[in-house]
C-alpha cells in the first residue's frame, strides 16, 4: 500500500508518540501534537496505538493513492475529499488505486492525523519514527514531506486490519458504518484548557496569578511544534531568584524574563530555566495541538490528583476503543 | 558542613502525570552535581515499577514514568505520584557517603581558539582584561564536569570556568556552527548542532558532538570531566578531513 504527496501543505511529517528513551542526552520527544487523534487513527484500522502517522497542519495538502489503500483520517485540521465529495473521519476507508484526496477545510482546528493500514514505513531513528526536523533526524530523513515523496505501509497488518480489509475491499471507496466518536474522549473546540498549579507558580504576584486564570490569552504567530507564545496582560515577578536549569516537559508554561508566557509543546528542549507557573493537564495538551495562530485560549486549574485520574482514565478509554474495535470483528 | 545524605534537604514535586522531580537544592555546587549523579545511578541500577527515563539536572533529578504500571504495582501510596515519591524518598536513604563515581570518564576535546572560529574571542579578551592567549590558556588548561545536557541534542553544560572568564551572555542569540565553543556566566558549552545560540563562541572543535546514528548518540554524559587541546587551523582542518 502506498501513497504519493502531490502537494504537502503547510508542514506534514512523520510521526509516532515520541522518543521517550534519550531525554538525558538532550533529545527533545517529538512525537504526534495530538496522541489521541493519532491514537484514534490507528486503532480505527486495528493497528497498534505508536503506529507511524502523518501529522497534516491545516488544510490545502493532497496526495494520490498509488494502490488500493486502507487508511482512516482523525484530528480537527481538514477533512478528506474526492472530487466526489467529503469521506467521513474516524472510521477504515478503503481507497482504490489511482484515486486523488483532498485535505480541505472545515473542522475549526489545526492538525490531522493520517494512518495507514501497517502503520507508515519509515527507520527507527532512537527508538521512534518521529521527524524531528531541527536535529534532521527520523521520520523521512529527518524533513518535513515535500511534493512528490512515496510513503509506503509498513506492510506488517494486524489480524483485525486484515478483516477490516477483507470487509471493505473492493473497485470503490467503502467505509463501514461505524466511526468512533471522537468528541466522545474530548469536545473538537473547546478553549478552556485545564492546568495544574507549575513549580514556582507562588513566583509571581497575586494579581498576575489570578489574572493567569481569569483573562483570555491569544497565541501568537511565533508559535510551531516547539511551543507556543500566549499574548496577554504580562506576569509580574515577586520572587527575583534563577531558576537553576531542570527538565521541562511538553505543557509546560514557562514565564521568559519579559513576563510572557511561553507553553511548551512536542517538539521542545528537554531543560528549561524560566520560572514554571502550570503544566498543562496531559488529557488536554490535544486541544492545545489544535489550536492555530490568533485563537484564544484561557486556563482553568485543576489539583495534581484529578490530572493524574483523567490521564489514567483516557488511557484506559483508549484500550477499551482498541477492544471495542477488534470484537467488532470477532478477532480475539 | 554540608547534610549531604539528609533527606531534609530533598524536594518531590509533579512536573507531569509522567514525570517527578527531586530537587536536592537551589544552587550550583559541586558536591550536589555529584550526588545527583550518584542518585541517578543508583535510581538506574535499582529501576523503578514503570520507570524509562532520567534526566539530571545541576541540583535535581527528574523521573519519567508511566503512571498506569506505578499504580499497578505494590509500591505504597494511593497515586502514582505518592508510590515514587515514596519509593525515591526510601531509595535516597540508601546512598552511602562515598559519593565517588565510577565509570566516569576524562574526556580530551581539540578546540581551535579564535579566528574565523571563534569570532568573540578578541570581545572576551577585551571584556575579561586578559590577551588572546591568556584566555586560550584559562580556558584550555582548566577540567570541566558536565553538570547537565540539555536545550539540544548533546548540549553539555561545563561547570568548572575560571572566574576570570565570566562574561555575561549576548543580548540576542545568533546563529553559531556545530562545534563552536561558547562561554556564558560561570558555564562554557559546545554546540553540536548549528542553532540560534547566546554564548560568547571562542572556538570551534572538529570532533561531533551528538549522531542520532550512534548508539550513544550524545559523547558527553552528566558527570564526564572534559578538558579542551588547544589545536592548529590546519590539525582541525586534518581532523574533519579523516
Amino acid at each position: 500500500m502506498k501513497i504519493r504527496i502531490k502537494k504537502a501543505g503547510l508542514m506534514a511529517t512523520i510521526q509516532d508518540l515520541g522518543r521517550h528513551y534519550y531525554l538525558s542526552q538532550g533529545v527533545p520527544v517529538s512525537g504526534v501534537m495530538d496522541s489521541l487523534s493519532a491514537q484514534i487513527a490507528n486503532l480505527s484500522l486495528g493497528n497498534a496505538p505508536n503506529d507511524a502517522v502523518i501529522e497534516f497542519t491545516q488544510s490545502g495538502a493532497s496526495f494520490v493513492t498509488e494502490d488500493d489503500v486502507l487508511l482512516c483520517l482523525s484530528g480537527a485540521g481538514a477533512c478528506l475529499k474526492t472530487e466526489a465529495g467529503i469521506l467521513p473521519s474516524n472510521c477504515p476507508l478503503f481507497v482504490p488505486a489511482g484515486t486523488n484526496l483532498y485535505l480541505e477545510n472545515a473542522p475549526p482546528g489545526c492538525r490531522s492525523y493520517l494512518a495507514i493500514a501497517g502503520g507508515w514505513a519509515a527507520p527507527e531513528v532512537l527508538g521512534s519514527k518521529s521527524t524531528y526536523v531541527t536535529g534532521r533526524f527520523g521520520g523521512l530523513d529527518g524533513r518535513c514531506l515535500k511534493d512528490n515523496d512515496i510513503l509506503n505501509s509498513s506492510g506488517n497488518l494486524t489480524a483485525t486490519t486484515m478483516v477490516i480489509w477483507d470487509s471493505l475491499k473492493g473497485g470503490a471507496i467503502n467505509h463501514p458504518k461505524w466511526s468512533v466518536g471522537r468528541a466522545l474522549f474530548l469536545p473538537d473546540a473547546r478553549n478552556t484548557i485545564r492546568v495544574m498549579r507549575g513549580r514556582e507558580f507562588n513566583w509571581f504576584d497575586g494579581p498576575s496569578t489570578s489574572s493567569f486564570f481569569s483573562q483570555e490569552y491569544t497565541l501568537g504567530h511565533n508559535s510551531n511544534r516547539m511551543g507556543y507564545q500566549l499574548k496577554g496582560k504580562p506576569i509580574h515577578r515577586v520572587f527575583e531568584g534563577e531558576l537553576l536549569s531542570t527538565a521541562v516537559t511538553p505543557g509546560t508554561i514557562q514565564v521568559t524574563n519579559n513576563g510572557d508566557l511561553v507553553l511548551l509543546m512536542a517538539d521542545c528542549q528537554t531543560t528549561g530555566g524560566y520560572p514554571r507557573i502550570a503544566q498543562v493537564a496531559a488529557v488536554d495538551l490535544p486541544l492545545c495541538a489544535q489550536l492555530k495562530p490568533g485563537d484564544p485560549i484561557n486556563f482553568k486549574e485543576i489539583s495534581w490528583k484529578e490530572a493524574e485520574k483523567l490521564y489514567i482514565e483516557r488511557e484506559l478509554d483508549l484500550r477499551k476503543l482498541a477492544l471495542a474495535i477488534k470484537q467488532r470483528y470477532n478477532v480475539e | 558542613m554540608t547534610d549531604l545524605a539528609g533527606k531534609n534537604n530533598l524536594q518531590v514535586y509533579p512536573l507531569s502525570e509522567c514525570a517527578l522531580t527531586i530537587e536536592f537544592r537551589k544552587s550550583i555546587d559541586d558536591a550536589i552535581v555529584t550526588r545527583v549523579n550518584a542518585f541517578d545511578r543508583l535510581l538506574n541500577k535499582k529501576g523503578m515499577p514503570g520507570m524509562y527515563q532520567t534526566v539530571p539536572a545541576y541540583a535535581s533529578l527528574t523521573v519519567f514514568f508511566d503512571p498506569l504500571i506505578l499504580l499497578n504495582s505494590s509500591l505504597p501510596g494511593k497515586t502514582g505520584f505518592d508510590k515514587a515519591r515514596n519509593y525515591l524518598l526510601e531509595l535516597n536513604e540508601e546512598i552511602g557517603l562515598s559519593l565517588e563515581l565510577e565509570g566516569s570518564s576524562l574526556i580530551t576535546i581539540p578546540v581551535c581558539y579564535g579566528g574565523e572560529f571563534g569570532g568573540d574571542l578578541e570581545y572576551v579578551a577585551a571584556y575579561t582584561k586578559l590577551n588572546n592567549e591568556a584566555v586560550i590558556k584559562l580556558h584550555s588548561e582548566a577540567v570541566y564536569k558536565v553538570c547537565m545536557i540539555g536545550f539540544i541534542p548533546g548540549f553539555a553544560y561545563l561547570g568548572g570556568l575560571s572566574p576570570a572568564l565570566e562574561i555575561p551572555r549576548k543580548g540576542t542569540p545568533v546563529k553559531v556552527a556545530p562545534g563552536a565553543v561558547g562561554i556564558a556566566g560561570s558555564q562554557t558549552g559546545i554546540y553540536p548542532l548549528e542553532t540560534p545560540g547566546g554564548w560568547q563562541i571562542i572556538g570551534r572543535t572538529p570532533v561531533c558532538l551528538f549522531d542520532a546514528k550512534r548508539s550513544q548518540p550524545s559523547l558527553l554524559k552528566t558527570g564526564d570531566r572534559v578538558k579542551f587541546e588547544p589545536i592548529t587551523f590546519s590539525e582541525f582542518e586534518k581532523y574533519s578531513g579523516g
